[in-house]
């Protein structure tokens, strides 16, 4: 039921399958594909419509870490991304006494599933997710009902505060939380090798081709793996993931943004792109939206029913609901193991 | 029927604005006068037509109001659509105004809003609770062509449009001083009359607001500041502004209503306002952002033959706007017909339509691929949709402002499932598109739920009449046995809710107010969805124009399994061939020129 969440992130195409490849091989090297991308100015914060911009992701070794950055992203930029790895969060997964009432409707799903690895990783991502939400919204994170659109994106269902993104790739695991808009998130390991030529010519627009071939052949690696990145998180924001073709939309590698396949700019001040470095080897690229209607920094639960309407609609002698939620921060995620 | 309105196009659509109610007492009911305004505007892809696509894209762009546009409007006289009959307008039922609203929203979200229905969300309060004068005021100040607008008050987790709010000081002698500004409200810089939510009284209490009719010809100058329009990434075009008053007295006599009834009225009004932006300008816009996308089809290479993904994408599309049109439709037939129960459904029927809607963008969005970001007049509508339908949604801040009246709601369904009874059902009158019109009396409009602890939900029940019901058409072929099928999956949802709903509200610790509450409302707009879906394929004429397609199983069976898929149900495959089905259905009414609504009206 969840395509998008749970493919293992489309891999970029590779020639002639995984094994014995030699000179396709162009991106290799971690640390130079992001020197690279640094030394273009590619890497980094890119500024939105309101003068805010795409924080760089918070590592979260841990459910009981402190989840205060995040809440701060949140709250001043409207965009917060939390990574960990899935190993970090493997001895939650074993030690909590509450795995089921946790994983929900996912809970079939994981005892389903025979691969103890793959176990493991699905459910250290749902903790992720629900965790990082959790201190977004002031609830437990057992309160958290993931549910999934059409399209396979995951939402929190009832709680249209926030936008929830994930992505995972190799060890990695990101999840992503936005207030203002639709969110998408995509990983890369850094030194992913995959065909110059072959992806060039899958995923680029006749303007994105023209712009990478004026560079040298590392260098148009490291700009496909960046853009792959960034095409994956915004047609993923869209709960789309690859139906909405690659070739059908583009970004200016110099100034950014997003493109028609002719070059010209394709929507408004509504999306805001970044792509940033993590644990030195991997790429992770954000799509953030902005509906534009300047949403309250408050994204708490407890706070979010009007107080005057819950009144008039509740007869006297019954508690309105919402009321014992306590005030927001003070329900934070409860650190139980 | 186009002759009977205002005596011809011709003359009075030239002679500047109407005189009076007179001129403007017009017969011709809603699909008539639907009909009119939607040839008065023309042929949107026309590059000759001053209100086509181009004009309006070019107006958006330059963040102005198609001025040509809204003037023809005018001398329509639209206003008088948003003026109760007797009182000198056209205003009778909410279901055919919004039938007369869509063609303008199907061209552009926020003239609908701009020139058009912000001015009812702003009056209903006087038709609603306003005495003699005001009512009559009111009617004259809009047939003479006078611009009003609303200022809400401050919301729980408002955005820029709900943010910031007035307060009133009672003076001696009588009357009171407001003081107070406001960022974002539409049409600020332009209005004449503001209904304002003004608070009255301090604290959280229900009484703390009241209603003022701020008309700003009877309001010292020097108390009022307008302030400079708002930059909005959607509704470019309409004038979002700010208005500040300072020291501003206010007579006795503007008080709409008693002190203290504003949070009262807003729940009444309300009801009426969330029922015509999911029917007018949700469903309206969605239309249009559908018609893009099978006319992208038919553009490209395998032209409008819709198998495969792209022809299921647009199916399921199709299917969910009947749908949503289904319960927009029944909650607008409701507040005509039985005003007193609308509170629930009217709020329901928001939520519902509102994110079910928004999702479908972007499904449409993958379907027209690079023609999605055109600006061009043959596809920029789409990007203007994209921008504009969330705005005017309001985000989570208008979904908060029906979770307050829906997460109450709970409470009747725990009490159902208690009692074991099904209750009565939804009468077939709301599920009957086009019937008998009714007038909406907006004094019955009821502020507090029917009967909370022993009503129930006639929508709910109507669900479970009508999956009991269509166990008897199963002998009519493998279609009808799936839909039947699925019928009986969602009524044993609508169970499982109602328990669910009772085992949360006797919890002893928090009971009602978990977080679960909201998961269970997310359920039960979807359910009544599916209900209204249902409910309008068992009342459909099998005769109708289009081969009877409403009365046919294939759009409620395709609209049925996208809702089961998004409660995260176990739904069968669709049979083969629904979605092939659906999709020609879809592409006929695109050739013939029919909107793609409940009511597959002719277009220009």
């Amino acid at each position: 039921m969840s395509p998008d969440l749970d493919r293992n992130d489309s891999a970029p195409p590779v020639r002639g399958g995984s094994a014995g490849v030699t000179d396709d091989i162009d991106a290799r090297d971690a640390g130079g594909v992001l020197g690279t991308l640094r030394r273009l100015g590619d890497l980094g914060v890119v500024v939105t419509a309101h003068g805010r911009a795409v924080a760089p992701p918070v590592h979260v070794p841990r459910p009981d870490s402190s989840w205060l950055r995040l809440r701060e992203d949140l709250l001043d930029r409207g965009v917060t991304v939390a990574y960990a790895t899935w190993t970090e969060w493997f001895p939650a997964v074993l030690t909590t006494p509450r795995l089921r009432p946790l994983l929900g409707r996912d809970w079939n799903r994981y005892t389903a599933t025979r691969d103890p690895a793959v176990r493991c990783r699905f459910a250290a991502s749902r903790l992720l997710i629900k965790y990082t939400a959790a201190a977004a919204l002031g609830i437990g994170p057992e309160d958290i009902d993931i549910a999934y659109r059409l399209g396979g994106r995951p939402y929190l269902r009832g709680l249209d505060q926030i936008e929830v993104a994930l992505t995972h790739t190799g060890e990695l695991m990101a999840v992503g939380i936005s207030r203002v808009g639709r969110i998408g998130l995509d990983a890369e390991c850094a030194d992913r090798r995959f065909d110059l030529d072959l992806m060039r010519g899958r995923m680029c627009t006749p303007s994105e081709a023209a712009e990478l071939s004026v560079l040298a052949r590392d260098e148009q690696a490291a700009c496909l793996l960046r853009l792959w990145t960034l095409k994956e998180a915004y047609t993923k924001a869209l709960g789309q993931g690859m139906r909405l073709a690659f070739t059908e939309f583009g970004f200016g590698l110099g100034e950014g943004g997003l493109r028609t396949p002719g070059g010209a700019a394709a929507t408004g001040e509504e999306w805001a792109f970044a792509t940033h470095p993590v644990l030195g080897r991997y790429l992770v690229s954000t799509a953030c939206h902005d509906a534009g209607l300047d949403p309250d920094g408050d994204t708490s639960v407890g706070t979010m029913l009007d107080r005057r309407l819950l009144t008039a609609m509740t007869p006297p002698g019954e508690q309105g609901p919402g009321g014992d939620q306590g005030p927001p921060g003070e329900r934070g995620p409860v650190a139980d193991f | 029927m186009n002759d009977s309105l205002t005596a011809g196009a011709g003359t009075s659509l030239t002679e500047g604005p109407p005189a009076g109610p007179r001129a403007l007492r017009v017969p011709g009911d809603g699909p008539a006068r639907a009909r009119y305004v939607e040839d008065l505007l023309g042929d949107p892809f026309d590059a000759g037509n001053p209100h086509g696509q181009q004009a309006l894209l070019a107006a958006d762009e330059r963040r102005e109001v198609p001025s040509a546009t809204e003037e023809l409007l005018h001398r329509f006289g639209l206003a008088a659509e948003f003026v109760p009959r007797d009182l000198g307008g056209r205003l009778t039922g909410v279901e055919g105004l919004a039938q007369v609203l869509r063609p303008v929203f199907r061209r552009d979200v926020a003239l609908g809003f701009g020139a058009g229905m912000t001015a009812l969300f702003a009056a209903s309060v006087v038709w609603t609770a306003g005495d003699e004068r005001q009512r009559r005021d009111t009617a004259l100040r809009l047939l003479g062509g006078g611009r009003f607008t609303i200022l809400h008050r401050e919301f729980a987790h408002a955005n820029a449009i709900l943010r910031g709010e007035y307060t009133a000081r009672g003076v001696p002698g009588g009357g009171y001083v407001v003081d107070g500004r406001k960022e974002v409200v539409i049409n600020a810089d332009r209005a004449d009359v503001f209904v304002s939510y003004v608070r009255t009284a301090p604290g959280d209490g229900p009484d703390s607001h009241s209603v003022f009719l701020l008309d700003t010809g009877r309001l010292p100058a020097r108390a009022v500041r307008r302030l400079p329009r708002a930059r909005t990434h959607g509704m470019r075009g309409a004038h979002y502004a700010g208005l500040e008053l300072t020291h501003c007295p206010v007579p006795a006599d503007a008080l709409v209503g008693r002190q203290g009834e504003g949070v009262s009225l807003a729940l009444r009004t309300f009801q009426v306002s969330r029922a015509l932006v999911s029917g007018g300008a949700l469903v309206g816009g969605m239309d249009s952002a559908l018609r893009y996308a099978v006319r992208a089809a038919g553009e490209s290479r395998r032209g409008l033959v819709l198998h495969g993904r792209r022809g299921r994408v647009l199916a399921g599309v199709f299917a969910d706007l009947l749908a949503c049109d289904s319960l927009a439709v029944a909650g607008l037939r409701l507040l005509d017909l039985a005003p007193e129960h609308a509170l629930v459904p009217s709020a329901a029927v928001k939520y519902a339509v509102s994110a079910l809607l928004h999702e479908d963008l972007d499904e449409l969005a993958a379907v027209l691929g690079a023609r999605g970001y055109d600006r061009g007049p043959t596809y920029g509508g789409f990007q203007k949709l994209v921008r504009d339908l969330p705005v005017a949604g309001l985000g989570h801040a208008g979904t908060a402002d029906t979770q307050a009246v829906l997460v109450p709601h709970l409470r009747t369904l725990a009490h159902t499932a208690r009692s074991g009874e099904p209750g009565h059902e939804a009468p077939a009158a709301l599920f009957t598109p086009g019937a008998e019109e009714a007038a909406l009396d907006f004094r019955r409009l009821d502020a507090e739920p029917r009967d909370p602890h022993n009503g129930c939900d006639g929508l709910l029940a109507a669900l479970l009449g009508a999956a009991a019901r269509l166990d008897g058409e199963r002998g009519r072929g493998p279609r009808w046995a799936a839909l039947a099928d699925l019928a009986r999956v969602f009524a044993t949802e609508v169970r499982h809710l109602g328990e669910r709903c009772a085992a949360l509200l006797g919890r002893p610790d928090t009971g009602g107010l978990a977080p679960a509450a909201y998961v269970l409302v997310d359920r039960y707009c979807l359910l009544i969805a599916a209900a209204s879906c249902l409910a309008v394929r068992e009342n459909a004429d099998p005769a109708a124009g289009d081969g009877g397609l409403l009365a046919e199983p294939d759009w409620a069976l395709l609209a049925l399994t996208r809702f089961g898929r998004r409660l995260g149900l176990e739904v069968p495959d669709l049979p083969d061939g629904v979605a092939r089905d659906l999709a020609a259905r879809l592409v006929d009414r695109y050739r013939d020129g029919r909107s793609f609504d409940l009511y597959g009206m002719r277009l220009t």
